[in-house]
């Protein structure tokens, strides 16, 4: 492993770290917010932003950029900071979270800069991304769409129906993450409504897929690094995340979904969580 | 393509006059037109919910397959590609069933085409009870309700496959997202000349008259000149206005035939509530009182038979349209 790659890692760590300590940050300047989902996204997006996706934060509106979609919009606390490390909005916007005429509310709004698509409603991201991914294959431009989506919101039956078209098409310039953190906002998804075995899914459905660890770095930028694993296939990247990644207490239960952030909770988040660099 | 205009300075049609003509069914007139606005426009391409042939597209297929998607039967994801195409500068044009691209695909068409305001033309076949025979699954009578509650929306219901042709060619001046309601598999009587000027906006003044007037739309066009003309005879002066455009409303049309005739009635294929009768009640109730009459769906799923026959249970024609004329005038 060579000294660049390791401090690139460390660089993507760090952005991570900047990007959790951000989400309940916004959250407990809104008072509450969904820490779980943002927190298990968070090292994903991280390498999506400062990795892996073709971007032009001074000019996002670029029209061969790459397309990131936050299929589980209610993890737009993590998108929000996430954007603003990479410089498309200004980082006052984070204490403008839920805020009278923001443009940073509970879910991503397209109006905002870099993003890509209203989305909160669940199960929409996909065929969303599918149309991005055939606007390029139309347009005979080279940019890929990447689709963050949430386990949860795989219970959604447009997803499936999205899963055999992006197959059927071949996009293999189309790339769905699954954040993978087991938890719903009432339980466990696995005591909810099963996913399993959800690799052999998809995998029977047409599409490449991986599994990795999505809160190791170096894994998640392999597999990134990877893209696509098939000539004719769109890609999934299982990512198994923990849910409030970072924060004792917030992590792997479903009470921290969507919870309040007291000064005192905040507090303690930051600490756990720890100074960037 | 050649460089070519009309005199109004829009790029000349390479469809056939005699083809437009020869459509008489809207659904085969708006598959004409994406074939049209296809080639005018490298950025258009057709989205199919299995349904090529209901739209007449399988020329436009065998021509330029790479400018159809098929989605299959599934709304949901033609909705959600769609959305998605447009925010690359794609100009999509959705081939639905209106009874399903409507409800079933509901909450992408509000959030991803609306909310997002996307430039997504939604062609929407078999429009009312164009297919009564089916029962109430295949039914379209809240179609109009739903989209005119649609922020960013444009609502168009074309009086007859000429007036199809001209309406999906003005979504290319569209900005936002336009729904347009379709016949289905039997002819419709014309009603509009081929070369009728069309202003998405702008109702038709189909028939003089300043005693009444009568607003439709769509298949109950032709019913409402049917009873002018008749009404004519009894020296009763009903003005009839081609209301093609739902949303925006032609406010200016509606308020000086309020004015004007002073009794309006309204008529479409569709329940009487939040439609046509409903967007010109609104602002009649608001900006000039006007005593009026809603020819459409009472507050029930229709019946299943024969389109006319049912059209004639639910009183949606010239004999409900002129009894209400009648009533109005006492
Ligand atoms: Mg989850």
């Amino acid at each position: 492993m060579s000294s660049n790659y390791q401090a690139k890692i460390d660089g993507l760590e760090n952005v991570a770290r900047h990007i959790r300590r951000n989400v309940w940050r916004a959250l407990h300047g809104a008072g509450s917010g969904h820490m779980g989902g943002s927190s298990s996204a968070a090292d994903i997006l991280a390498a999506l932003y400062f990795h892996h996706l073709n971007l032009r934060p001074d000019d996002p509106d670029w029209s061969d950029r790459d397309r990131f979609v936050l299929s589980k919009g209610h993890a737009n606390a993590a998108l929000g900071a996430t954007l603003a490390q990479a410089g498309y909005i200004d980082d006052s916007v984070l204490d403008q979270f839920y805020a009278y005429q923001s443009s940073f509310g509970m879910h991503p709004d397209i109006k905002m800069a870099g993003v890509e698509m209203s989305t909160g409603g669940l199960g929409h991201g996909l065929s969303v991304g599918i149309g991005m991914a055939l606007g390029a294959r139309m347009q005979a431009k080279d940019f890929r769409t990447c689709v963050m989506i949430g386990d949860g919101e795989l219970q959604e039956g447009s997803n499936w129906e999205g899963a055999m078209a992006a197959a059927h098409l071949g996009l293999s310039n189309l790339t769905v993450i699954l954040d993978y953190n087991k938890i719903q906002q009432s339980g466990h998804v696995g005591q909810m409504l099963d996913l399993e075995p959800v690799l052999d899914k998809w995998a029977a459905f047409g599409w490449a897929v991986r599994e990795i660890d999505g809160h190791n770095m170096s894994a998640v930028v392999e597999a990134l690094d990877a893209l696509p694993f098939a000539a004719a296939a769109p890609s999934l990247i299982i990512a198994h995340t923990i849910k409030g990644k970072g924060v004792s207490f917030a992590e792997d239960s479903f009470l921290w979904h969507n919870n309040a952030v007291t000064d005192e909770v905040y507090e303690q988040a930051l600490s756990e969580l720890g100074e960037p660099s | 393509m050649t460089s070519t205009t009309d005199k109004a300075g829009q790029p000349k049609s390479e469809t056939p006059e005699w083809e437009i003509k020869a459509a008489k069914q809207s659904r085969l007139a708006f598959g004409l037109a994406v074939a049209e606005l296809a080639r005018r426009d490298e950025k258009v391409a057709a989205i199919s919910a299995d349904t090529i042939d209901l739209f007449g597209l399988r020329p436009f297929l065998e021509a330029s397959p790479e400018r159809l998607i098929e989605a299959g039967i599934a709304e949901q994801n033609a909705m959600g590609i769609a959305a998605g195409m447009a925010t690359t500068g794609m100009r999509p044009i959705i081939c639905g069933y209106a009874p399903f691209i409507t409800t079933r695909s509901l909450e992408q068409l509000r959030n991803d085409v609306a909310y997002a305001n996307q430039r997504v033309v939604i062609g929407a076949a078999c429009g009312g009870i164009v297919l009564a025979m089916a029962g109430g699954t295949h039914h379209a009578v809240e179609d109009l309700a739903i989209m005119r509650n649609m922020p960013n929306m444009t609502v168009i219901v074309p009086a007859d496959a000429r007036q199809t042709w001209h309406a999906a060619m003005a979504t290319e001046q569209l900005d936002g997202p336009c729904y347009i309601r379709l016949g289905g598999k039997f002819d419709e009587p014309d009603v509009t000349e081929l070369d009728a000027d069309f202003r998405i906006g702008r109702a038709d003044q189909l028939r003089n008259g300043d005693d009444i007037t009568v607003i439709a739309c769509g298949a109950l066009v032709a019913p409402a000149v049917a009873t002018s003309q008749a009404l004519a005879h009894d020296g009763i002066g009903v003005r009839v206005l081609n209301m093609h455009t739902i949303k925006p409303l032609d406010r200016d049309a509606v308020l000086a035939a309020a004015v004007e005739t002073g009794a309006i009635v309204t008529a479409e294929e569709h329940r009487v509530t939040g439609g046509l009768g409903g967007a010109v009640a609104e602002l009649l109730a608001t900006e000039q009182p006007t005593p009026m009459r809603m020819i459409g769906m009472p507050d029930e799923f229709a019946i299943v038979g024969p389109t006319a026959q049912v059209r004639e249970h639910y009183a949606m024609g010239e004999g409900a349209i002129t009894d209400a004329c009648r009533d109005l005038m006492r």
